[in-house]
C-alpha cells in the first residue's frame, strides 16, 4: 500500500506502486486540473509539487507527473493546482490573470505549479530566474511573452524579503492555502517503508528513463525503488574525493554549495541539461545506467575519471572505473542484480580546470545532438594532464583516450589543439540520425572541443585565428 | 461611421445599414470597454484548474476509446480479427471503420473492398471502447489484421516522378475546411500530382505573363522550400460522445461547434437537432480541428454499440501522424521587374503534399499582395502516403509568403535598394504603407549591406509583409437575455479556442448596454444556442461580434421603452451610461439599468440578433481599409561557427480592423510570431523514407519552442476602420504569423550574405551555406 498525502487529502492506496502519478491525480482521484500532453516528459502541463522531509525540514519540487510511478510519492505530499487554490487568487494565479498569460489555458496549471513552486525557494525575488524555472513548461498559444511579464511581476512581489520564505510566512501573506502548516507533521507520521536493500524486478530512480521507454513494464512489473534509499543519496567530500551516491538527483548536484566551490560554472553547465522538473528527479545513477551516448552526467564524469561504486543483492561490492563501465551501445559492465551505489572522483586541485559544453537545435530541455565535458591539468602553458569526452559521436559516451593521451605533455597552442582535433576526428564515429548528420556532428565537436580551451584560457587563444588555419 | 487610419487619413464615411442594427460607435478612444485592456473572463477558471476540456469530461459509466491504426504504409487489407479483442474482459465495443472521412476521396465513392485501402502509417482501422484507458490499450493489441503491402512513397519529389507508387488510381476531391486553403474541385491527377490549380480566393491568372516578362528588365528566377509542420495543440484531438439512442451529446475539442454536429448528423443519418455539441474550452487547435474526424465517428459507434458514453482522446503521437499538417511545398518562382523596380510579371509554379489530402496550394499571398499586372499561379497538389493535412494557420499563406518576400528581398539586393523603400514603391495598401511607416520608426530601421558584420556572431535584419483576407461568415447569431435579479447573458454556439471570444462577447454587449464586462456571463460552445461560426480564417470576431452587438441594440430598444414608462416619457428622451438610464435633460430622473430589470413584468427577456453581409456589400480582394495587413521586423544574430541563430527581436505592425480587446490581439500576434520562429528555425516532421513513419511524432524531436526561444517583441497594433459592421471588428489569428519566417530568413540573409533557400533554417544548414558559397568564392 502506498501513503502519501494529495493536497489536503491522506492518501492510501493499492493501486499498482507502477501507475503514472499523472493516472492516479486524473483518473482515480477525478482531479482534472493537472492535464496531459505529452506523457513523456516534454510539455509539462502535468507538472505538480513535491514536498518531502529531509532531516526535518520539508522542501517542495516541481515533478512530472507523467513520469512520476506511485511508488516514487510514498511519504510525501503532492500538490496539484487544486491544491493551491483558496478562496482568493493565490499571488502566482493573480499574476497571470492579470498579465494575460492565459490562452487557451489548458498548460496554465502546468505553469501556475512550477510558479508556485519557485515562490518557495531562496530565488522566489529574482525574476530571471523565476523564468527560468518555466523551462520544463509549453505554451503553443501565448508566445510567452504575457507568462514572462506574469513571471516578473510574481517574482518583483517577493523583493525585499531577503530570503526570508518559510511555509508559515508564504500561508500567512496568501502565497499557500493554510494546510500547508500542518503538513510537516502529518508526514512524519507516515512511515518510511524501511525495506531492506533488495534488487528485485526493475530498478526504478527518477524513472525519467524508464517511464518514457518501458512504461508498460513498469505499469505491470514488480518494481524496487532506488530514488528515496537513503544509502543512495548525498554528496560527501573527503580528503579531497567526492563521493555522490547513485540516487543523488541532478538538481541536488547541481545546488551543491561543495561541488559549485570547485565548479564555479556547475550551475549554468546543469541548466543545459533537460529541464527543471526533470533535474528534480533523474539522478545519476539513471544517466549511467540508461547509458544514452549523449548523457550528460555521463560526460561529465568521465572527464573526472570518476570510479564507481557497485553492489549485488547479496551486498558484495566492487569498484570500477567509468571508463571501463560502458561497453557498447546499451552494453555496460554491469552484472544483472548489481546496482550501482555511488560515484566518486577526486575534486579539481590548483592549475586544474573543467570545462562542459553542450549544442542543440533548440537550447533547452533538449537532449544533445553532442556535448563534451574536458579536465585539463596546465603547469606554465603546458598540458600535464588531460581528459576529453564526448557524446553524440559514438556508440557509448565516449572516453577519448587518443585524444587525450595526445594533448598530456603538449604545449598549449594553437597548433597542439589543430592536431588533436585531427586525432579525434580519427578517434569519434559519428552517426547520421534525426539529431544531426555525421558531418555536422563532427563539426560541433570540433567547435565545442575549442570551445573549451577558448573558455579555460582565453588569453591565450582566438576562435578566429583555429579555424582559418 | 469612421473609416480609415486615426492619425493619418480617419474620415467619415456614409453606409446604409438595416434598419435593426445600431448607430455606427465612434473610434476606440471614445468608447469604454471596447479597444481596452480587459481582462479574459475565462482567466479564473484557467489558472483555478477548474475549466473543463474535453479531456477532462468524466461522465457516469464512460469508457475509453482506442484506435487500431495501421503499421504500414500502404497496403490492401486482406482480413481483420477482432475476436481476441472482442472476448477481452473489460471490452464493451468493437467498431471497424468502413470508410475515411478524412483527406481526399474518389468522387464515385466506389469501393473496391470492403475495407478502406490503407494509405498512411497510421491511419486508423479499427477501435474499441473498454472500462479503462489501459484496459483499451492491452485489447488493442489484440486486434490482427492482414495486410498486402504496398509500395510506398512519402517524399514530395520522389511522388512526382514517373513511376513512383500511386497513391489515388483515380481522380480525388475534397471539401476545403473553414478558413482552409482553396481546394479547386474536378481537377484531374496524373500519377500522384493533381491540378494546378490556377486559381485563389481573388481570382485566376491576370494579364500576359509573357509580355510582362519581355517588358522586364531584370528577372530572377528562384526556388524554395517549406517543410510540413504539424499542429500540436497541447490538447490533442479527441470527443466524449453519448450516443442515448440518437439523442446525441458529443463533447468535443473543436474549433467548430456547427462542423462537428453537421458531421455526426451526417454520419449517422441523424437530424442536426438530434446532435448537440458542446466544447466550453478547447485546448488550442490552430486549424486542424475543423472536423469530427475518424475518431469521432469511431467514437459515436463505440457508444452506439456500447450503450455508453465513449471518450477518445488521441495521443501526442496520433496528433502528430494522423491529426493534421500543414503541407511542405516546392515554389518555382519568376519575377520580372523594371530598374526602378516595379514589377511586370510575376509567376508561381508550386508543388506541395498533404498527404492522403488536397490543400497544399501555396498561391493566394502572390496573387494578392503586390502590384504586378501580369500574374500566374499554377499549384498542384501531390499525394504521398502520409496523414492528410488540414488548414494550418494562414493555410498557403505562410508557405507562400516564404518565397514572395524573400524574393522580392532578393529583388532589393539586385537592384541595390533598401526593402523596405522597394516594398513602398510596389505595394498599394494603405495599411501596410501605414505598418512599414510605424513599424520601420519602432525598429529603428536603417538599411544594411547584407554580410557586413565583422566577427564571428553577425547580426542582420530583415523585413516582411503579410496579407490576409477579411473573411465574413453569415452563420453568426448570439442571443441576448436579460433577468429579472439583473443578469445579462449571451449565448451562441460559436467556440472559444483560447483566442478569447467569450471576453470580447461580453466586452461589445457591455459597451452597448452601458455595463462591464464582469456583468456580463457569456455562454458559448453548444449547439444549443444560436449558430456560430467556426474559429478558423481569423473569422469569429468580426462576425460574431457584429450579431452581438445588434442583439444587444435590440434588447436596448426593448429596455428603453421599460424605462420610458417607468420614467413617463419617451424612450426617445432616455440615455444609457454607466449602468443607469437618465432623461437627455433632467439626468436627476433615473432608474439604474439593475433596478429597471428588477421591475420587469416577466422573468426574462430575450433577443437575437446575425451578423449581416458587409455594410456596402463583401468585397473579395480589395485591398482597402479594414483588411488585414501586416509588416514583420526582425533582428537576428548568426553564428558562423556553429550556425546558430538567436532571433533577438521583432517588430510586428498589424492591422485587425477595430481591435476590441489589445491584450488579447497582442497575445495572438506574440503567438503567432513563436510559431513563425518554430517554422523558420526548428519545427519538421520528418518521415522515414524507408519505413514510411515518422521519426519525431512527439514534442522531444518535434522542437516546439520553449520560453527561452523567444526574442523581445514590441507591437504596433494600427486601428483601421473600415465601416462594414456594427463592430467594424477583424480577427488576427493568421495574419500573425505569416510575415515570421521570411522576415527571420531576410534577417539571416543580411546577416551572413548567403541566402538559405529551404526550412526550417537549421544550423547544419547555415554551416553548408556558408561553406558552399566560400569554396564558390575560392575558386
Ligand atoms: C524530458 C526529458 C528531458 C531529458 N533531458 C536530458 C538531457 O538533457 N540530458 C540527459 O543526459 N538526459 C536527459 N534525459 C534523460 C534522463 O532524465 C536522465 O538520463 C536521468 O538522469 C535518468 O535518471 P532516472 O533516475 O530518471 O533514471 P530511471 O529512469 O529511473 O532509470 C534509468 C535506468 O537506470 C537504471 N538505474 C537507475 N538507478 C540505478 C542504480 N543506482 N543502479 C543500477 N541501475 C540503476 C534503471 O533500472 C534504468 O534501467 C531527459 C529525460 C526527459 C524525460
Ligand atoms: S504530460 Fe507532458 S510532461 Fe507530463
Ligand atoms: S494557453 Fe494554450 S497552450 Fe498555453
Amino acid at each position: 500500500m502506498i501513503e502519501f498525502i494529495l493536497n489536503n487529502k491522506h492518501i492510501q492506496t493499492n493501486e499498482p506502486p507502477g501507475m503514472p502519478l499523472l493516472d492516479f491525480i486524473r483518473y482515480t482521484m477525478d482531479l482534472t486540473g493537472t492535464k496531459s500532453g505529452c506523457r513523456e516528459g516534454d510539455c509539462g502541463a502535468c507538472t505538480v509539487m513535491e514536498g518531502s522531509l529531509n532531516n526535518n525540514e520539508l522542501k517542495y519540487k516541481t515533478i512530472v507527473s507523467c513520469l512520476t510511478p506511485l511508488g516514487n510519492v510514498q511519504g510525501k505530499h503532492i500538490v496539484t493546482v487544486e491544491g493551491l487554490n483558496m478562496n482568493h487568487l493565490s499571488p502566482a494565479q493573480k499574476a497571470i490573470v492579470e498579465q494575460g498569460g492565459t490562452q487557451c489555458g489548458f498548460c496554465t496549471p502546468g505553469f501556475v505549479v512550477s510558479l508556485t513552486s519557485h515562490s518557495l525557494t531562496d530565488d522566489a525575488g529574482d525574476p530571471e530566474k523565476t523564468r527560468a524555472a518555466l523551462d520544463g513548461n509549453i505554451c503553443r498559444c501565448t508566445g510567452y511573452k504575457s507568462i514572462e511579464r506574469a513571471a516578473t511581476a510574481l517574482a518583483d512581489s517577493f523583493s525585499g524579503r531577503n530570503g526570508e520564505n518559510t511555509l508559515e510566512q508564504l500561508v500567512a501573506t496568501g502565497h499557500l492555502p493554510a494546510y500547508f502548516n500542518g503538513i510537516a507533521e502529518r508526514l512524519k507520521k507516515i512511515r518510511k517503508l524501511a525495506e531492506p536493500m533488495k534488487t528485485n524486478g526493475i530498478l526504478l530512480a527518477g524513472g525519467t528513463d524508464l517511464l518514457v521507454q518501458k512504461s508498460d513494464e513498469i505499469a505491470e512489473g514488480e518494481l524496487t525503488f532506488l530514488q528515496d534509499k537513503k544509502e543512495l543519496k548525498g554528496i560527501a567530500v573527503q580528503d579531497n574525493i567526492c563521493t555522490i551516491g547513485a540516487a543523488t538527483t541532478a538538481a541536488e548536484i547541481s545546488g551543491s554549495a561543495e561541488l559549485q566551490a570547485h565548479f564555479p560554472a556547475l550551475q549554468s553547465h546543469f541548466k543545459l541539461i533537460s529541464s527543471t522538473p526533470i533535474r528534480n528527479m533523474g539522478t545519476l545513477g539513471g544517466n549511467l545506467v540508461n547509458a544514452s551516448p549523449i548523457g550528460d552526467l555521463s560526460i561529465f564524469f568521465l572527464a573526472l575519471d570518476a570510479e564507481l561504486k557497485l553492489q549485488d543483492n547479496k551486498g558484495k561490492q566492487r569498484r570500477i572505473s567509468l571508463k571501463d563501465f560502458f561497453l557498447n551501445y546499451k552494453k555496460l559492465a554491469l552484472k544483472s542484480r548489481e546496482i550501482i551505489e555511488s560515484l566518486r572522483f577526486r575534486l579539481p586541485e590548483k592549475d586544474e580546470y573543467f570545462n562542459f559544453e553542450k549544442v542543440s537545435k533548440r537550447q533547452h530541455l533538449d537532449i544533445a545532438s553532442v556535448n563534451t565535458a574536458i579536465h585539463l591539468h596546465i603547469e606554465n602553458d603546458f598540458i600535464t594532464k588531460a581528459a576529453l569526452a564526448a557524446g553524440g559521436v559514438s556508440p557509448v559516451p565516449f572516453f577519448l583516450v587518443k585524444t587525450s593521451k595526445f594533448l598530456t605533455g603538449q604545449r598549449l597552442d594553437e597548433a597542439t589543439l589543430l592536431q588533436a582535433n585531427e586525432i579525434m576526428q580519427d578517434e569519434i564515429s559519428p552517426i547520421s540520425d534525426i539529431r544531426g548528420s555525421e558531418a555536422y556532428k563532427r563539426l560541433l565537436l570540433r567547435q565545442l572541443f575549442f570551445a573549451h580551451f577558448l573558455t579555460i584560457k582565453p588569453e591565450l587563444f582566438k576562435l578566429r585565428n583555429l579555424l582559418t588555419k | 461611421m469612421p473609416h480609415g487610419i486615426p492619425d493619418y487619413n480617419l474620415a467619415t464615411v456614409e453606409r446604409e445599414v438595416p434598419a435593426t442594427e445600431p448607430p455606427a460607435w465612434e473610434v476606440n478612444d471614445k468608447l469604454k470597454v471596447v479597444g481596452k485592456r480587459i481582462k479574459r473572463t475565462d482567466a479564473l477558471a484557467k489558472v483555478t484548474g477548474t475549466a473543463v476540456f474535453t479531456a477532462d469530461v468524466q461522465l457516469p459509466g464512460m469508457l475509453y476509446g482506442k484506435m487500431f491504426r495501421a503499421g504500414i504504409p500502404h497496403a490492401k487489407i486482406k482480413s481483420i480479427d477482432v475476436s481476441a479483442a472482442q472476448n477481452y474482459p473489460g471490452v464493451f465495443a468493437v467498431h471497424v471503420l468502413e470508410e475515411m472521412i478524412e483527406g481526399a476521396n474518389p468522387k464515385s465513392g466506389e469501393k473496391s473492398s470492403r475495407y478502406p485501402d490503407i494509405k498512411y502509417a497510421g491511419q486508423p482501422i479499427a477501435g474499441l471502447a473498454a472500462v479503462s484507458a489501459d484496459v483499451a490499450e492491452e485489447a488493442i493489441r489484440l486486434i490482427k489484421v492482414e495486410y498486402e503491402a504496398l509500395d510506398f512513397v512519402v517524399d514530395l519529389d520522389e511522388a512526382r516522378k514517373p513511376g513512383a507508387p500511386v497513391v489515388f488510381a483515380t481522380d480525388v476531391d475534397q471539401e476545403a475546411s473553414d478558413g482552409g486553403e482553396d481546394i479547386e474541385q474536378g481537377l484531374k491527377s496524373s500519377g500522384n500530382v493533381r491540378g494546378p490549380s490556377t486559381r485563389s480566393f481573388y481570382g485566376g491568372p491576370r494579364g500576359d505573363l509573357e509580355k510582362g516578362f519581355a517588358e522586364a528588365e531584370l528577372i530572377i528566377e528562384r526556388t524554395y522550400r517549406t517543410q510540413v509542420q504539424t499542429h500540436c495543440p497541447l490538447e490533442t484531438h479527441g470527443v466524449v460522445v453519448d450516443y442515448n439512442q440518437g439523442d446525441v451529446t458529443v463533447f468535443a475539442s473543436t474549433q467548430s461547434t456547427k462542423n462537428t454536429r453537421n458531421d455526426f448528423a451526417k454520419a449517422f443519418g441523424l437530424p442536426k437537432s438530434r446532435v448537440r455539441v458542446i466544447s466550453e474550452y478547447t485546448g488550442g487547435g490552430f486549424g486542424a480541428k475543423h472536423a469530427l474526424g475518424n475518431f469521432g465517428v469511431m467514437a459515436g459507434h463505440l457508444s452506439k454499440i456500447s450503450g455508453r458514453p465513449v471518450k477518445l482522446m488521441l495521443d501526442r503521437k496520433e496528433e502528430h501522424i494522423s491529426a493534421g499538417n500543414r503541407p511542405n511545398s516546392v515554389q518555382f518562382m519568376k519575377l520580372g521587374a523594371k530598374k526602378d523596380g516595379m514589377l511586370t510579371a510575376l509567376k508561381q509554379l508550386s508543388y506541395g503534399t498533404a498527404g492522403v489530402g488536397l490543400g497544399a496550394g501555396v498561391g493566394r499571398i502572390a496573387q494578392a499582395m503586390y502590384d504586378c499586372p501580369n500574374f500566374k499561379t499554377g499549384q498542384y497538389d501531390v499525394f504521398t502516403n502520409a496523414g492528410p493535412g488540414a488548414a494550418f494557420r494562414a493555410p498557403g499563406n505562410v508557405q507562400g509568403a516564404f518565397a514572395l518576400e524573400q524574393l522580392i528581398d532578393e529583388l532589393a539586393v539586385e537592384l541595390d535598394m533598401d526593402p523596405l523603400a522597394l516594398r513602398e514603391k510596389i505595394d498599394k495598401s494603405m495599411i501596410r504603407k501605414v505598418e512599414r511607416e510605424r513599424g520601420a520608426r519602432r525598429f529603428g530601421w536603417t538599411h544594411k549591406k547584407a554580410g557586413s558584420d565583422k566577427g564571428p556572431v553577425k547580426k542582420g535584419i530583415g523585413v516582411a509583409q503579410a496579407h490576409w483576407p477579411r473573411i465574413v461568415n453569415l452563420d453568426s447569431t448570439v442571443e441576448v437575455r436579460v433577468m429579472r435579479d439583473g443578469a445579462v447573458e449571451v449565448r451562441s454556439a460559436v467556440q472559444d479556442i483560447g483566442t478569447g471570444t467569450k471576453t470580447v462577447l461580453a466586452q461589445v454587449v457591455a459597451e452597448e448596454l452601458g455595463l462591464q464586462t464582469e456583468d456580463v456571463t457569456v455562454l458559448i460552445g453548444d449547439t444549443l444556442f444560436p449558430i456560430g461560426p467556426s474559429s478558423g480564417g481569423s473569422i469569429v470576431t468580426g462576425a460574431i461580434t457584429p450579431a452581438a452587438r445588434n442583439a444587444a441594440y435590440k434588447m436596448k430598444q426593448k429596455l428603453f421603452e421599460l424605462a420610458a414608462e417607468k420614467l413617463e416619457t419617451d424612450a426617445g428622451n432616455i440615455l444609457l451610461e454607466a449602468g443607469t438610464f437618465a432623461l437627455k435633460n433632467d439626468a436627476e430622473k433615473k432608474i439604474s439599468f439593475k433596478d429597471l430589470l428588477r421591475r420587469m413584468r416577466v422573468e426574462q427577456l430575450t433577443e437575437t440578433a446575425s451578423r449581416s453581409d458587409d455594410y456596402g456589400g463583401f468585397m473579395v480582394g480589395t485591398i482597402g481599409h479594414g483588411e488585414l495587413g501586416s509588416v514583420q521586423f526582425a533582428e537576428v544574430s548568426v553564428d558562423t561557427e556553429t550556425g546558430f541563430v538567436q532571433v533577438e527581436r521583432m517588430v510586428a505592425a498589424h492591422s485587425c480592423g477595430r481591435p476590441i480587446n489589445i491584450g488579447q490581439i497582442e497575445s495572438q500576434i506574440n503567438g503567432g510570431i513563436i510559431m513563425g520562429i518554430a517554422y523558420a528555425l526548428y519545427e519538421d516532421r520528418v518521415i522515414d523514407k524507408s519505413t514510411g513513419h515518422q521519426l519525431n511524432p512527439n514534442i522531444d524531436q518535434y522542437k516546439m519552442p520553449f520560453s527561452f526561444e523567444v526574442p523581445d517583441i514590441q507591437i504596433e497594433l494600427i486601428e483601421d476602420y473600415g465601416g462594414r459592421s456594427s463592430t467594424d471588428a477583424s480577427g488576427i489569428g493568421e495574419p500573425a504569423n505569416i510575415a515570421t519566417a521570411p522576415a527571420v530568413a531576410n534577417a539571416i540573409y543580411n546577416a551572413i550574405g548567403v541566402r538559405i533557400y529551404d526550412l526550417p533554417i537549421t544550423p547544419a544548414k547555415i554551416i553548408a551555406a556558408l561553406n558552399n558559397a566560400k569554396n564558390k568564392n575560392d575558386e
